[in-house]
């Protein structure tokens, strides 16, 4: 036995590579053999004494192996493996920052020959028996250590040339560590049995890999090598592994690079895969956060905000939010918490849960002053009448918290300001109190105004309410202005001007803006423009004309609906929407008004169709029973249509009128529900005129020439449609 | 009167620098005709960039009678990748000249036929314009990265899709209602491409998407120095453009790449950041909640700094080896190996 072992010796220095060096390291060795010796013979000691203590052998047994490997090792020491020496001399240049002789010295290492070496021992299965067994697994845990000895050097190499600049030939080098690894672990590197120092070269490397491709610009092979580091089986742990997908994540969110799908071949049945770079990124992103609610990572704060940054992108913020509320607490204060989920609520449309969050966070006990917040719950209430007046408030406190210094927030404020001012002014139950509102409204519009010149938003939303107060010659000068300042790229900005023309009654100039309108719109999105202009042509009593417009816009509308179907990702928004009921409606009205009642019944039938309780529609029915005198039946209508909507201006005008004709004792009546009409829409000139009549056939003269007078100024400014259409 | 003749189509990467030398004139350098690569020098070549981003930028430009336009648009119409390439860098010049003085309302014909032939093209790489969807994933199905627990359900469940981009309607003029939505898509276009794009089309980009938020920026509380910020006397003042967010959200995405991408640039992340800062103020200015949430995110995220790839470790062991491998270190080196 002891004659077979020093055979194998002398094979093995028969067939090492390298002829000159070998020679010069072999009397390097020779001359410093007594110190290395005896330092390999207690390393070899030790390791033998943790084999035996591991083993079940016999006593008698273990003293047998430790004595026979100490022999081993003595002859072993007598020369140096040749990849084992370059690898050790070159890790020690590299610790002492001497990065080019340290692959001077790295360059001798021949990686292949080194692993093909290694290859057989470390994937031999161990023998039955026992002796044999100790023997081998000793000789295994050697070769590992040889092995990781020579890959940790090749890795080194990568690091050095690195740190030379040499992105690709760094590369390079640390791909072939990783094919090294693959070719002797075949199956994927098992969990146990595997040098931690070798596994520690392996996760270095297999994290490195990937970021040297990055610095050399090949940005393919990068996103390879992450799939490559993600997908096979390193045994890396969870720092290591969340540190590659979360760089991963952010390279496909961020690289510019369009990545291919992850192969087929790695996907299991009902694997969800991801077929683009948003999508692999929101997966890696979501593991991430998984693995820390788990405790398998530590909190990166990065994660969120890059998940947060992707679910934006594509309007997914209820999924946002979800993440968001599973962050445990301690991470994020819970103010700032709020503030986020009312951000997500919000933008997913969910306004009643953001407008809650909102509240608790300005609650006076947690951040009445934060700016940001207080903007955003003023905008939520800006958009709902019944919320103005909470609007207000908000709005008002970030008026006064904001920082003198900023300009432009302090606009945005007052811009909020105004809006909810206006909205209120649209309930105001006294007359006083709504002049009181549209005043200030329109004082913080325009001091927003002075503080941020070339929002056009501002200046539309001016001009609104200018024309909501019938003052139509500044209203025109805000819609030209905004128009201007947009390029006539936004629509709403054309049916404003639009509108306002027609509310001074020159209608062919309105008429004029209508058709620029139409021809700077594609046809998909002209339905709220031909409403308008089929409006006008009513408005200049052209009938035919009117009727050739709506079929138009039926045409129209009717193509929208086989296209879109239901509509299940709301691309379009809502305003720029004409419905089928609506155009139905325009036309029966037409007809009615032509006394065309074949037609407007025809019509009136499709628009029930549609919608089956509508005040709308009843009170056009109801108009049709009254102008045939129909009188008990036009009533029935109009009740019903007040019974559907309590505050359908039009048939509480409609009733007013209709019952101040029928004598002296329901006049009273007639009055209630006129007055109430105006309540809800103060700028309805019918509803003046009527009232006034109504005050002349009881003997106010005086209160009845008022009436007559507003209505009177009121049929001077009336547009075609309501402002609030817009 | 040569200027006159119709010019002959774009074939080779050498035809298309001579043609834009018959544009441009001394304004071109003399190394583009004799460069190796004439492709790459129209991609990369600074003195190229300056020259037709200057004169993009040149008041009176983009006119229907343009010369560069009508360059840039046969360019692009040659169907040749590398020359397409070209064209793509001058993306952020183009959009940012052409969004600023469209809402002056200047006669922009020849912008509009360039914005219009890359649109098109945006949209046939979209099999017919469809929309780009996004399914999201849920983690309690297992995934190529993950294994779920709970075994896999009988029946898929129905994944979230969300819409990252609308679906692109084929358009043969430009209106104005939609002029944002055609830029837009030109920009996913250059979005697509910016891993190869020169780092100077990126600062371009960021400095017009500056001038399109109105230059709000935290950066700018204290005043100006007039002189610096002024642009060149011949070139015009870039102006605040609307943002909707068909707009909004592909500048967003290339303000990301410039902010956080692989490119080692510390003055792209400068300017990036600024870009980044400009676009949250002027989403707070309207409280669009997707476009604050976006951009505060891209903020928050330019503070932080990367996580460094762990250095290799060394452990004390080597120590008890240092004379040997001193000696062993001698012999080596000594034969220059």
């Amino acid at each position: 036995m002891a004659a077979a072992m020093a055979e194998s010796d002398n094979n093995g220095s028969e067939v090492s590579p390298g002829g000159g060096g070998r020679d010069s390291a072999s009397a390097a060795a020779a001359v410093a053999s007594p110190v290395k010796a005896k330092a390999r013979a207690l390393l070899e000691l030790e390791t033998a004494s943790a084999a035996a203590a591991a083993s079940e052998s016999s006593e008698a047994r273990v003293d047998d192996g430790n004595i026979q490997e100490a022999e081993s090792s003595l002859r072993e020491g007598l020369s140096l493996n040749y990849e084992e020496a370059r690898a050790l001399l070159g890790r020690l240049e590299y610790q002492r920052g001497n990065v080019e002789a340290a692959l001077r010295v790295f360059d001798g290492i021949d990686l292949q020959a080194a692993i093909q070496r290694f290859q057989p021992s470390l994937s031999e299965k161990p023998p039955s028996k026992r002796s044999n067994k100790l023997r081998s697994d000793s000789s295994n845990s050697g070769s590992q250590h040889a092995a990781s000895l020579v890959l940790e050097a090749i890795y080194l190499k990568s690091m050095s040339l690195q740190k030379l600049g040499k992105a690709v030939e760094a590369a390079q080098q640390c791909r072939s560590v990783l094919d090294a690894v693959e070719s002797i672990f075949q199956r994927g590197i098992p969990d146990v049995m595997v040098e931690q120092k070798l596994q520690e070269t392996v996760s270095k490397s297999v994290e490195l890999l990937p970021e040297l491709w990055k610095q050399a610009g090949a940005y393919q092979e990068a996103l390879a090598s992450y799939r490559r580091a993600l997908l096979s089986q390193w045994n890396l742990d969870d720092d290591c592994c969340t540190r590659i997908q979360k760089r991963f994540a952010v390279f496909l969110l961020y690289g510019g690079v369009e990545a291919s799908p992850p192969s087929l071949a790695s996907q299991t049945e009902g694997s969800y895969v991801p077929k683009n770079n948003l999508e692999e990124a929101i997966l890696l992103l979501m593991i991430i956060l998984k693995k820390w609610y788990l405790g398998k990572t530590h909190w990166d704060p990065s994660v969120m905000e890059h998940l947060t940054f992707a679910l934006s992108l594509c309007g997914q913020t209820s999924v946002l939010a979800k993440h968001l509320e599973e962050v445990l607490p301690g991470i994020y204060p819970r103010t700032g918490r709020w503030y986020s989920l009312a951000l997500c609520n919000y933008a997913a449309s969910h306004n009643e849960a953001a407008l809650n969050l909102l509240r608790k966070l300005l609650n006076k006990n947690e951040s009445p002053g934060d700016i940001m917040a207080l903007l955003l719950a003023a905008k939520l209430c800006s958009s709902d009448y019944s919320l103005a007046s909470e609007g207000v408030e908000y709005a008002r406190r970030a008026v006064t918290n904001v920082d003198s210094s900023d300009g432009h927030l302090k606009s945005a404020a007052l811009h909020f300001l105004g809006s909810c001012l206006a909205k209120k002014s649209r309930i105001a139950t006294s007359d006083h109190q709504r002049s009181l509102l549209q005043t200030e409204s329109l004082k913080s519009l325009s001091e927003a105004i002075s503080l941020d010149r070339h929002n056009p938003d501002l200046i539309y939303d001016m001009g609104i309410e200018y024309a909501e107060q019938r003052n139509m010659q500044a209203a025109l000068k805000c819609a030209k202005e905004f128009i201007d300042a947009t390029g006539g790229s936004v629509s709403k900005g054309w049916r404003l001007l639009s509108l306002v023309l027609s509310a001074q009654q020159r209608y062919s100039e309105a008429e004029v803006v209508t058709d620029a309108a139409l021809d700077e719109t594609t046809k998909w999105e002209q339905g709220p423009l031909l409403r308008i202009k089929a409006k006008l042509k009513v408005a200049q009593s052209l009938p035919m004309e009117a009727v050739e417009a709506y079929r138009a816009l039926l045409a129209l509308v009717q193509a929208q609906r086989k296209a879109y179907g239901t509509v299940k990702n709301g691309t379009e928004e809502v305003d720029n929407k004409v419905s089928e009921f609506e155009v139905w409606q325009g036309l029966a009205n037409l007809y009615a008004s032509l006394s065309y009642w074949r037609d407007a019944e025809i019509c009136l039938q499709k628009a029930k169709a549609l919608k089956s309780f509508s005040a709308i529609t009843l009170h056009a029915e109801g108009y049709t029973r009254e102008v045939r005198e129909q009188t008990q039946d036009a009533l029935a209508a109009y009740f019903n249509a007040v019974s559907t909507e309590v505050e359908h201006v039009p048939s509480k005008v409609s009733i007013g009128a209709l019952l101040s004709k029928q004598g002296p004792k329901y006049l009273p009546v007639a009055r209630s529900f006129l007055s109430d009409a105006l309540r809800h829409e103060p700028t309805n000139r019918m509803a003046w005129f009527y009232l006034g009549k109504v005050h002349k056939h009881d003997g106010r003269l005086a209160d009845a020439a008022d009436c007559f007078q507003a209505a009177s100024m009121l049929e001077e400014s009336d547009p075609i449609e309501s402002f609030r259409s817009l | 009167m040569t200027s006159d003749a119709s010019p002959q189509p774009i074939q080779s990467a050498k035809s298309a620098v001579e043609s834009l030398a018959a544009v441009l004139g001394a304004a071109l350098p003399g190394t583009l005709a004799s460069a190796d690569d004439p492709a790459n020098a129209l991609l990369h070549d600074a003195g190229v960039a300056r020259a037709v981003v200057g004169r993009l930028r040149r008041e009176g430009s983009g006119a229907g009678n343009d010369g560069l336009c009508r360059w840039l648009y046969d360019a692009f119409q040659s169907n040749l990748p590398e020359i397409q390439l070209a064209v793509l860098r001058f993306v952020p010049a183009l959009a940012g000249v052409y969004m600023s003085r469209a809402v002056s309302r200047k006669p922009l014909a020849g912008f509009e036929a360039v914005l219009l032939a890359l649109y098109a093209h945006a949209a046939a790489q979209r099999g017919s314009g469809e929309a780009e969807t996004v399914s999201l994933p849920n983690l309690a199905n297992p995934s190529v990265y993950h294994d779920a627990k709970v075994p896999p359900k009988t029946k898929a469940a129905e994944l979230d899709v969300a819409v990252l981009s609308p679906a692109l309607e084929p358009h043969g003029t430009m209106r104005a209602t939609r002029r944002a939505r055609i830029v837009g898509a030109v920009l996913e276009l250059y979005h697509g491409k910016l891993a190869i794009m020169p780092l100077s089309s990126k600062m371009e980009f960021c400095e017009f998407c500056v001038a399109w938020t109105g230059n709000r920026s935290k950066l700018d509380d204290k005043p100006r120095v007039a002189a610096a910020s002024e642009p060149a006397a011949a070139e015009e003042k870039l102006r605040r453009v609307p943002l909707p967010w068909e707009l909004f959200q592909p500048v967003l995405r290339i303000v990301a790449h410039c902010l956080l991408g692989p490119t080692n640039s510390d003055e792209l992340k400068t300017q990036a950041t600024r870009a980044a800062e400009c676009m949250y103020w002027r989403a707070a200015e309207t409280m669009d909640a997707r476009s604050v949430l976006a951009t505060r995110s891209l903020v928050r995220l330019s503070q932080m700094t990367e996580e460094p790839i762990p250095e290799p470790s060394f452990s004390g062991a080597v120590e008890t080896n240092m004379a040997e491998l001193e000696a062993m270190r001698a012999n080596i080196l000594s034969n220059k190996n």
